[in-house]
C-alpha cells in the first residue's frame, strides 16, 4: 500500500456528506468510521511525514485508534462499516509497524518521494556503481567463507573453537558497524526534514548508500546469528 | 516463481567452483557485490601471457540460485575465449540462456561485472592499457 503524498484532495463523508480534507479513518466532524484512505501511512496518523518521529506521540494515536476500530464498538453497526473497521485496523497497523521501526520508516518515506529501495526495483539498469560499498565486500566475502566452513564442520559434528571465536568477533563488528549506520541515518534525518531542496536530494542520496550498506551487515549478522546459534 | 531448469542444473551442479592463486600475475581477481540483496561473487581467472586467452575460470558466489547460476555460466562462457572476446559478454546474454525473470536481472548484471572486474585486475597487473582504443580494426 504505498500512495502519493497527497492528503489535500477532499472526501466527502458517506454518513455526514460533510467534505473532510484530511486522510483520517473518522469523519472529523460526525464522527462515523470512513472506508481505509488512500494516503499515506503518516496521515493515517495524523502525523506530518518526517523521518524525525515522536514515538510516544505515534503509540499514543495508534491505542487510542485501535481502541476505536475494536470490532465490540460495531456489533451494531452496519455491514459496510463492520468491514471498513477490519479494513482500517489492517491498515493501521501496517502503518504503525511501518512507521515505528527506524529503518523501514526510512524506507517507506524515500520510497514515497520516488526513491527505487529493494529487489524489485533493480531490474530496470545497471546498478549505480557508487551504491555499492566496496570496502565491505572483501570483509563480507571472508566472513562468508569461513560461515561456510563452520557449517561444514558442523555438519561433521565437530567444532573448530578458533573458528567459532573468530566468528565471534566479526559478529560484533559487524553489530558496531551496523550501529554506526543508524546513527549516520539519524543525523540525515534531520537534514531531510529540515533542509531545502537540495539538501533534502543530497540526503536521500546518502541515506539510499546506508540502508544499502545496513543490508549487506543485516545480512550477515543475521547469518552469524544462524551459524553460531544452531548448537 | 519458477526458477527455469538452466538455472537448477548450474545452481545443483555449479561448474568451476574455486579460488586461482590470488597473488600469481597470470590470475585475475574480480569481487563484485549487489546492494540489492547483499549478494557477493568472486570470478578469477588465469590467462595466458603468450596468447591472452583465458585458461582457466573459477567462481564462489554467496547469494542466490540465480547469482550461482549466473557466475557459473559465466566461467564457462569465458573460459577458452581471449580477453578481448570474454569483455564482449553481455548481462543480456546471460538472461537469455537462463531465462531470468526481471527481478533476477541484477544477478546477470552482477556476472558482467565480475567478468570485467577479474579482467581489469588482470590488466592492472600486467600493464595492459584499460579499453584500448580502436583495437587492431583489422578488415575482413
Amino acid at each position: 500500500m504505498l500512495k502519493v503524498l497527497d492528503s489535500a484532495v477532499p472526501i466527502a463523508c458517506w454518513s455526514c456528506a460533510v467534505a473532510h480534507n484530511e486522510s483520517t479513518l473518522f469523519c472529523p466532524h460526525c464522527s462515523k468510521i470512513q472506508p481505509p484512505p488512500g494516503a499515506d501511512y503518516y496521515s493515517v496518523f495524523s502525523l506530518e511525514p518526517r523521518l524525525t518521529l515522536d514515538l510516544g506521540m505515534l503509540e499514543h494515536q495508534f491505542h487510542k485508534l485501535s481502541r476505536k476500530l475494536h470490532p465490540d464498538r460495531f456489533a451494531r453497526a452496519t455491514p459496510e462499516e463492520k468491514d471498513w473497521s477490519l479494513a482500517d485496523t489492517a491498515l493501521l497497523n501496517d502503518a504503525y509497524r511501518t512507521l515505528r521501526d527506524p529503518i523501514r520508516r526510512t524506507e517507506y518515506l524515500l520510497k514515497l518521494h520516488g526513491a527505487e529501495i529493494g529487489e524489485e526495483h533493480s531490474g530496470k539498469g545497471r546498478t549505480d556503481p557508487s551504491r555499492v560499498p566496496a570496502d565491505l565486500l572483501e570483509e563480507v566475502f571472508d566472513l562468508n567463507m569461513q560461515l561456510e566452513e563452520m557449517r561444514a564442520a558442523k555438519k561433521m559434528g565437530e567444532e573448530d573453537p578458533d573458528l567459532k571465536q573468530s566468528l565471534t568477533e566479526a559478529k560484533k563488528k559487524f553489530d558496531g558497524l551496523l550501529d554506526d549506520v543508524d546513527n549516520d541515518l539519524r543525523t540525515q534525518w534531520t537534514a531531510w526534514d529540515d533542509g531545502d531542496a537540495s539538501a533534502r536530494s543530497a540526503a536521500q542520496k546518502t541515506m539510499l548508500a546506508l540502508l544499502d550498506r545496513r543490508r549487506y551487515l543485516d545480512n550477515l549478522v543475521r547469518d552469524v546469528n544462524e551459524t553460531l546459534g544452531a548448537n | 516463481m519458477a526458477y527455469s531448469d538452466k538455472v537448477v542444473d548450474h545452481y545443483n551442479n555449479p561448474r568451476n567452483v574455486g579460488t586461482l592463486d590470488k597473488s600469481s600475475s597470470e590470475v585475475g581477481t574480480g569481487l563484485v557485490g549487489a546492494p540489492e540483496c547483499g549478494d557477493v561473487m568472486r570470478l578469477q581467472i588465469r590467462v595466458n601471457p603468450e596468447t591472452q586467452v583465458i585458461e582457466e575460470a573459477k567462481f564462489k558466489t554467496f547469494g542466490c540460485g540465480s547469482a550461482i547460476a549466473s557466475s557459473s555460466l559465466a566461467t564457462e562462457w569465458i573460459k577458452g575465449r581471449t580477453v578481448d572476446d570474454a569483455m564482449a559478454i553481455k548481462n543480456t546474454d546471460i538472461v537469455k540462456e537462463l531465462s531470468l525473470p526481471p527481478v533476477k536481472i541484477h544477478c546477470s548484471v552482477l556476472a558482467e561485472d565480475a567478468i570485467r572486474a577479474a579482467i581489469g585486475d588482470w590488466k592492472k597487473k600486467n600493464g595492459v592499457a584499460e579499453a584500448a582504443p580502436a583495437a587492431t580494426a583489422t578488415a575482413q
